[in-house]
């Protein structure tokens, strides 16, 4: 059917061209109705993306308050005091551990996680649904009533179990710097690890069951075929998990701030709270947007980095 | 890959999902108990039904506008996205240019630059043309999701046999045409797929409303319950409730679509 269809088509397909060349006017008719699709995605990219981008930039280097109209072109003013700033520093650097705590947390659990949960087992449907819940409501929603869990008072919930159990106790989970930070990249954990978990198991799924017999014929032990077979193999989804955790990381701002809203002093926040307080309540838009454009050279730098070691790496295994 | 089940997975893996699961057990629970059970006994079951929270966060709450507000975004949005995306898709398929090719490329940056670098002059943008503070406004931010159906119904869009619109032409029909009655039904699973991963952003999404909207009655569902924690300092009965009414829309969402959520994870592992 198809190989008789085939030879067909072409020629319809070079009737069609000589067609076009034929009735010249009659293509740029339909070329220009062509060109009209692109139209709404172009505007959506302009007025969205670029204008307000060159803006933010433009705005990083003047002393742009917003309300008054006299605005002076203070060159790089801007970008040194972000890079004095306390809170700025605060944001810049939690935002960094959190990318890195989760990431690498999410990653070495994750993985564990999905080989077990490829497994067949009483209870199977159950810790998958337990484990990947997290990642359908607003994590918004999971930071505040995290808050209420962690709450530092003595009836926190996790205080008054901690202290029900072992009568130990209260910690004061969001009220100390170093531990309101942990706490903040726990929860992050929590809330993400499931969805990840079920990434890898999509693509674990994909890998074809011969290849484990044939190794187990050959003697291969399971350690063995789990860092010969299964990693290889999950290559594509490590880089995709990887690329959404670092991205995402350093996007973060709803977690933090609904479970401490940045605090104890700065201890919690982030490049985006940082932006959005000094940029939109604070009106002071020259370092927002000097912040901002620090930030984005910083995640299109490793957007970059990622893709080319990941391009790197996919060659390397097939 | 090995047919037997594991006793032992079982052992381990039950009580470990247990204690991942314990938060959404303890909101759950305590949404039926006075508040005084919930301070003596948190995680016991109740010894009552009690729905007294219940009735009083329906009462006390606007529940009925937020959840309007917040499907009036999300199901204007996602048509406006999945329109501006698909007839993108359509028109480079269409024609194979220099010009569009190049475009393609530069549609990519809509992937990297992110929202906090365009927040601030969007911020006086929505100001200056008068739609701050207004549910239109944010669907226009919502818009700049497009590029992201951009991308994935393009890539579907590739796996379609090229002939059927060939064919369609030979019998005399716009580009318009085809787009409309061949296009949009031989792409609908994606659609679907795309849809369904709006959905959810779009849905839980914090940061927008939480910066650009600021009256009270326009508020979206996950704004509702930022606001309530300020009203329900003392009611945390009051308040997990709350945050359970808001979930369950999410939940049968979910329940409803997870097929395509597990499918788009392999068509791409789209945003987490």
């Amino acid at each position: 059917m198809a190989t008789n269809t085939l030879p067909l088509l072409e020629t319809g397909r070079r009737s069609i061209a000589r067609m076009r060349r034929l009735r010249s006017s009659g293509r740029w008719r339909e070329m220009t109705a062509n060109q009209v699709f692109l139209i709404p995605i172009a505007v959506v990219f302009i007025v969205l993306y670029i204008v307000p981008l060159v803006q933010t930039f433009y705005y990083s280097l003047t002393d742009f308050t917003g309300y008054s109209l006299d605005v002076n072109f203070v060159g790089a003013a801007n970008y040194r005091t972000i890079f004095t700033d306390a809170s700025m520093l605060a944001g810049l650097s939690f935002t960094l551990l959190f990318t890195v705590g989760t990431t690498l947390l999410i990653t070495a659990l994750a993985i564990p996680l999905a080989v077990i949960l490829n497994r067949r087992f009483f209870g199977q449907n159950f810790v998958r649904s337990v484990f990947f819940f997290p990642a359908i409501p607003s994590i918004a929603i999971l930071g505040l009533v995290w808050a209420y869990i962690l709450s530092p008072l003595g009836t926190g919930v996790l205080n008054s179990v901690l202290e029900a159990l072992f009568s130990i106790g209260p910690y004061p989970w969001l009220s100390n710097g170093t531990l309101a930070q942990l706490s903040v990249i726990v929860v992050g954990v929590w809330g993400s690890l499931g969805w990840h978990a079920v990434l890898y198991l999509a693509y674990l799924q994909s890998i074809p069951a011969d290849y484990y017999e044939a190794a187990t014929i050959d003697g291969a032990s399971r350690r063995q075929q789990f860092f010969h077979i299964t990693m290889p193999l999950l290559t594509p989804a490590i880089i995709i998990s990887q690329f959404l955790l670092v991205t995402g990381g350093l996007k973060v701002f709803d977690l933090p701030f609904t479970l401490t809203s940045g605090g104890p002093g700065y201890s919690t926040y982030t490049i985006t709270q940082s932006i959005i307080i000094s940029g939109v309540a604070q009106g002071r838009y020259g370092q927002a947007s000097a912040l901002a454009v620090v930030f984005t050279i910083a995640v299109g730098l490793l957007a970059v980095l990622q893709l080319t070691v990941s391009r790197r790496l996919e060659r390397r295994i097939t | 890959m090995n047919k037997r089940t594991s006793p032992l997975t079982s052992v381990i893996m039950i009580p470990v999902a247990c204690l991942v699961g314990l938060p959404l057990y303890y909101i759950l629970v305590n949404t039926f108990k006075t508040q005084q059970e919930m301070a003596t006994a948190p995680l016991a079951l109740p010894q009552q039904l009690f729905f007294d929270n219940y009735q009083y966060v329906f009462e006390n709450v606007t529940l009925l506008r937020s959840f309007s507000n917040t499907l009036f975004l999300t199901v204007v949005s996602i048509l406006v996205m999945l329109f501006i995306g698909s007839t993108a898709a359509y028109g480079m398929i269409l024609r194979a240019s220099r010009f569009n090719r190049w475009f393609g490329l530069v549609l990519m940056l809509g992937f990297i630059i992110p929202f906090q670098a365009t927040l601030i002059p969007l911020y006086r943008f929505l100001v200056d043309i008068g739609l701050i503070d207004t549910l239109t406004g944010l669907v226009l931010l919502y818009s700049a999701g497009s590029i992201f159906c951009y991308f994935l119904i393009q890539g579907y869009m590739k796996t379609l046999p090229f002939e059927i619109i060939e064919a369609a032409k030979v019998d005399g029909a716009s580009v318009f045409q085809i787009y409309w009655r061949i296009v949009l039904p031989l792409i609908r699973p994606i659609l679907v797929t795309v849809g369904v991963f709006q959905t959810m952003w779009i849905w839980n999404d914090f940061i927008t409303p939480n910066v650009f909207l600021s009256s009270p009655e326009k508020k979206t569902l996950v704004l509702e319950v930022y606001r309530a924690v300020g009203e329900f300092t003392t009611n945390w009965p009051s308040f997990m409730t709350l945050s359970v009414i808001v979930l369950i829309p999410m939940v049968i969402f979910f329940v409803l679509t997870q097929r395509h959520i597990v499918s788009g994870l392999l068509a791409g592992g789209v945003k987490g």
